[in-house]
């Protein structure tokens, strides 16, 4: 290392501390393990690598435990960066990588154990999620290695599989994902363990995943009719409504909820609120306040070709009814429930009963619709529900005024798709936990 | 399949020539328009002349319940009635609780269609075996309560709709009661009443509203049941405190009026003095509700010595702040007084206030007054001009046309504080855009509950709040909060529901009564058709554009708001008020609804 001093650059030291908080809050890390990184120019325009520190707490990154490295040096061992910034150096050697984390994400981690005798070569991870489907490509590949962290076996295979895949699994340790930005890598991150996540609460409700895996596999469209955005498609568009300030803190309070509470991942799902001839649009509604993202104000009319289907189903919401917001989101306990198979059953639900009190007050069911759907059959159902479920196609919900109120609804079906989970996981029957009266409906 | 919830009948009663036909309901109609407000809107359109002298024979007069009307559906016990409003000279659209919806219906009846004129004060009289029209004229010239304590002498099951003296004297906001204090009280129906010679309606019997799926009904009426016991408002802050609990709360939100719409400033403990608390404390007999609901925001109260109900928030700042008065016993003895002279307190207060203002301003003096010094904060002259009002003695007269017409008189219009000559109740649209457009685009003139009740969107609203002064979505949120208004409205329903839920479980209880699978969606078109129809009424009745928009003094009269001064700009009105025309499918500049709209109202041309 031959840096001889410690760089600062504002916009990157706090978009560091950001992706190292949300990687320790949404549980993707302890505190002080895993790793961020990214290729910088500075001032004089060498490319440099910034990587965190080791053993630094990645939610409270302090401005000098964030390192910058020359790439051109071999000495990657600077006492202070990473003990996996070889990995890393290699890994961001890939044409188009300009950054990479390294993530303790427990649930596709979970997901990806075997019981199989070592050395083997594990299976790879499909998604039973549209998002974790299409972004990351099918499947997320799973490595075992005999010495699982910092080895030189580490720094050959990582970078290897990143070639080729955008996120891989190092088996019992973590994944190692890659992007042409910080953000998009960390996109990578929280879809693929949003992805194990999904697939873990539907084996607890005794889903046949691997089947299902299997016919995901053969015919994906089937599944999932409609590819998701892709992350680039709004990067660099405007963060705010020139003009209608309120309007574009009510986006980020509600984006910023959303992301939270786990309603939807990182940078999915999109909202709206309607004027009477534009939509202000949010294509990415998962936000954390301190990363945003794009806000847009764009004509309401439909156009007969739109680029972005989400924007499409906005604009014919808008024009079916007259609802004045929409959100769209993938809430990843709903994704698993919706293929739930009831014992005695052979085909999944097509409504969601709230077994709890409030739950089964504000929505006596929540309907389900397959992913291929009548677009007259999915706003009835939003006239009358004001959130609908499509399998593989996330939640939408409206709201006739404000975007809290259409926040409402997909926060409450959490809650209520978290008891059905937990009930079920405890063993009871949840057709008896039904009240009678949604029957009816 | 048989309807529920109805007995498809229409009563049509002529005073002129003194018949009565009972004529079936269609089933589409019934179908299409549910009952109240809609229905009783549709077949109003059908039967008026718009161009027809409010107070001529010609005005019809219809009265609605709804399907829900007669079940144990919670609130839903109003009635409505339609009619040509002779303070606007527009439609005319009022709701009313209390419980003579639900004994219309308990005598066989749907609604009621009133046309013509009685030779002689009438009474009809309307029983399952017969209706009657029969002389009023011993109980000509009696106030409300006495009048319902005579018709319900001796009849414990009957119900009394009248007038008092002040729709005898066709004063243009006059209104028509039930229950003695319950009000169908905004743009003059009593006047209509009085024009007719109708005194009152008398409704009894014990015809049951049937229900065609229980189930169904239960799963929608215990949904709404639960979430208006755990809404704040429904469950606490209107049984607590009524209607005047909201008063604090205004003021805090700087929305509360005074002195004519002035300013927006009050002292606190002046506020203390006239708040929903103190009238707990010092007036407050016991808590009341409609028929089935509840609620119970209804204030049975006392004082000195005398007894009545009220005052409501908007009665008590109309009466009240608006005037610069806050003495709570005048006020209430006031709101007394309007009760049982049959008189809208709103337009009451917004008139006295318009005179005190051109008082004040010396534009009208003592000789214009009957020698009454017309000042702010004159709590003694209260009674005694309410009276006047009521029986068009001296300046009473004047102020019987309502602010608009006394202020014309005295070549100050813009002293009115009124949309479409109606005075604007006590909220003030500075504080709040949507409300503001609300006022000017309500079909009936300035009408917090046709307009929409925008203002809870600003507090009360829950996750429905939306910011105050947001031209952009106070379009949209105005449309959809008056078409909740009108499903409302046309389901018999209270407005206060609204601050616990919208409509779904409406639409689960309608489908369970009425056997038909209704969507929430279905009734939202059926609003924009009832949207349409009253705008088509009101064009042909010589509505333009302008006459949607506020007086001059929000554009030109800053009041402060967040600590910013405020303003509702001209320039800012017309943009919302174009975009609403656009959101409800009407041209801009003429809000005339398209032809599509037309068509789906069965209409080829305005």
């Amino acid at each position: 290392m031959t840096s001889d001093k410690w760089e600062a650059d504002e916009t990157l030291i706090r978009l560091f501390q950001s992706v190292g908080r949300i990687l320790l809050d949404k549980d993707l890390e302890d505190s002080h393990s895993g790793n961020i990184s990214t290729l910088w120019k500075d001032a004089e325009g060498n490319e440099k690598i910034v990587i965190t520190a080791a053993g630094s707490q990645k939610g409270d990154l302090e401005p000098n435990q964030i390192c910058f490295l020359s790439p051109s040096e071999t000495d990657y061992g600077y006492y202070k960066a990473s003990s996996e910034t070889d990995i890393h150096a290699k890994i961001l050697s890939i044409p188009g990588v300009r950054a990479v984390i390294h993530a303790h994400t427990k649930e596709l981690t979970i997901m990806t154990f075997d019981e199989e005798e070592k050395p083997n070569k594990p299976s790879p991870f499909i998604p039973i999620d549209s998002l974790g489907f299409y972004h990351l490509n099918g499947r997320i590949p799973v490595d075992w290695v005999e010495v699982p962290c910092g080895s030189p076996e580490m720094t050959r295979i990582i970078p290897e599989r990143l070639a080729q895949h955008k996120i891989m699994v190092l088996q019992g340790h973590g994944t190692f994902s890659r992007g042409s930005t910080v953000k998009k890598a960390l996109f990578h991150v929280c879809l693929a363990n949003n992805s194990g996540y999904i697939a873990r609460q539907a084996q607890k409700l005794d889903i046949d995943i691997h089947n299902l895996r299997e016919k995901i596999t053969q015919s994906p469209s089937s599944f999932f009719p409609y590819p998701p955005n892709t992350y680039e498609q709004y990067e660099g568009a405007a963060e705010k409504i020139e003009g209608e300030e309120e309007i574009t803190e009510e986006f980020k309070k509600t984006a910023a909820r959303i992301f939270k509470s786990n309603l939807s991942p990182f940078h999915t799902g999109s909202m709206s609120i309607r004027g009477v001839d534009k939509i202000l649009y949010a294509p990415k509604a998962s936000m954390p306040r301190e990363i945003g993202g794009p806000i847009l104000d764009l004509p309401l009319s439909l156009k007969s070709k739109e680029k972005d289907r989400e924007l499409t189903i906005h604009k014919q919401i808008y024009e079916q009814t007259d609802f004045q917001t929409v959100i769209h989101c993938c809430i990843p306990e709903a994704e698993a429930v919706s293929y739930f198979v009831p014992p005695g059953r052979e085909k999944p639900i097509d409504r969601v009963v709230p077994i709890d009190a409030e739950g089964s007050f504000f929505y006596l069911a929540i309907p389900i619709l397959p992913p291929a759907f009548q677009s007259e059959t999915f706003i009835r159902l939003l006239h009358d529900y004001k959130i609908v479920i499509i399998r593989g196609g996330g939640v939408w919900s409206v709201g006739e005024q404000s975007l809290s109120e259409a926040l409402h609804h997909p926060s409450s079906l959490r809650d209520i798709c978290l008891y059905i989970l937990g009930a079920y996981e405890r063993g009871l029957d949840i057709s008896k936990l039904q009240p009678d009266k949604a029957k009816q409906w | 399949m048989k309807q529920g919830g109805v007995h498809k009948k229409l009563l049509e009663i002529d005073l002129t020539r003194s018949t009565v036909h009972t004529r079936r309901i269609k089933d589409r109609l019934l179908k299409d328009y549910i009952g109240g407000r809609a229905l009783a809107t549709r077949i109003f359109f059908d039967a008026v002349n718009p161009s027809c002298d409010p107070l001529s024979p010609e005005n019809i007069v219809v009265i609605a319940a709804s399907p829900l009307t007669g079940t144990t559906a919670p609130t839903a016990a109003r009635g409505h009635m339609v009619f040509k409003s002779p303070l606007t000279g527009m439609i005319g659209s009022s709701n009313c609780g209390g419980s003579w919806a639900y004994y219309l219906k308990s005598a066989g009846y749907d609604i009621i269609l009133i046309k013509g004129r009685s030779q002689k004060p009438a009474l009809i009289d309307i029983k399952p075996e017969s209706v009657k029209i029969g002389s009023a004229e011993n109980i000509w010239g009696l106030n409300v309560h006495k009048t319902t304590d005579i018709l319900t002498r001796k009849k414990k099951r009957a119900r009394i709709l009248c007038i008092g003296q002040a729709g005898e004297n066709c004063v243009r906001f006059s209104s028509v009661m039930n229950d003695k204090n319950r009000a169908y009280g905004r743009g003059g129906p009593g006047a209509v009443f009085g024009s007719k010679h109708l005194k009152a309606i008398r409704v009894q019997g014990d015809k049951k509203t049937d229900i065609k799926k229980e189930e169904a009904f239960r799963a929608g009426k215990e949904q709404a049941e639960y979430i208006m016991k755990a809404a704040p408002i429904t469950k606490r802050l209107l049984k607590e405190l009524g209607t005047a609990g909201l008063i604090k709360l205004i003021n805090l939100m700087e929305m509360l009026p005074h002195k004519n719409f002035q300013d927006n400033v009050h002292q606190d403990k002046d506020i203390n003095e006239v708040s929903g608390e103190k009238i707990k404390k010092d007036l407050l007999k016991r808590p009341g509700a409609c028929f089935g609901c509840p609620i119970a925001c209804q204030r049975h109260t006392s004082v000195d010595g005398k007894t009545g109900e009220g005052p409501e928030y908007e009665t008590l700042v109309m009466l009240g702040p608006q005037c610069g008065i806050y003495d709570l016993k005048s006020i209430t003895k006031a709101n007394y007084l309007c009760n049982e002279l049959g008189l809208d307190s709103i337009s009451m207060g917004g008139t006295t206030a318009c005179v005190m203002e051109l008082f004040e301003k010396g534009i009208i003096n003592k000789q214009d007054t009957d020698g009454i010094p017309f000042l702010f904060g004159r709590s003694d002259m209260l009674e005694e001009t309410i009276r006047r009002t009521a029986f068009r003695e001296g300046i009473g007269d004047r102020i019987s046309e309502g602010s608009y017409r006394f202020a014309e008189l005295f070549h100050n219009p813009s002293y009115s504080m009124s949309v479409k000559k109606m005075e604007i109740p006590a909220y003030d649209p500075r504080s709040s855009f949507t409300q503001g457009l609300g006022y000017m685009t309500s079909p009936t003139g300035a009408c917090h509950l046709r307009g929409g009740y925008a203002v809870s969107l600003a507090f009360f609203g829950g996750a429905k709040e939306i910011p105050r002064f947001s031209l952009l979505q106070s379009p949209i949120a105005i449309r959809n909060m008056q078409n909740l208004g009108i499903i409302q409205d046309s389901l018999g329903i209270c407005r206060f529901t609204g601050f616990a839920f919208s409509t779904e479980p409406w639409s689960r209880m309608l489908s369970g009564v009425t056997g038909y699978e209704y969507s929430s969606g279905e009734f939202v078109q059926m609003a924009g058709r009832v949207a349409a129809l009253e705008r088509v009424f009101n064009l042909r009745a010589g509505l333009t554009y302008p006459d949607d928009s506020l007086p001059p003094r929000f554009s030109s009269q800053p009041i402060t708001v967040q600590g910013q001064k405020t303003t509702l700009s001209q320039k800012a009105q017309s943009k919302m008020r174009e975009d609403y025309y656009k959101a409800r499918g009407w041209s801009v500049p003429e809000g005339i609804p398209s032809k599509k709209i037309l068509e789906s109202i069965e209409l080829e041309e305005i």
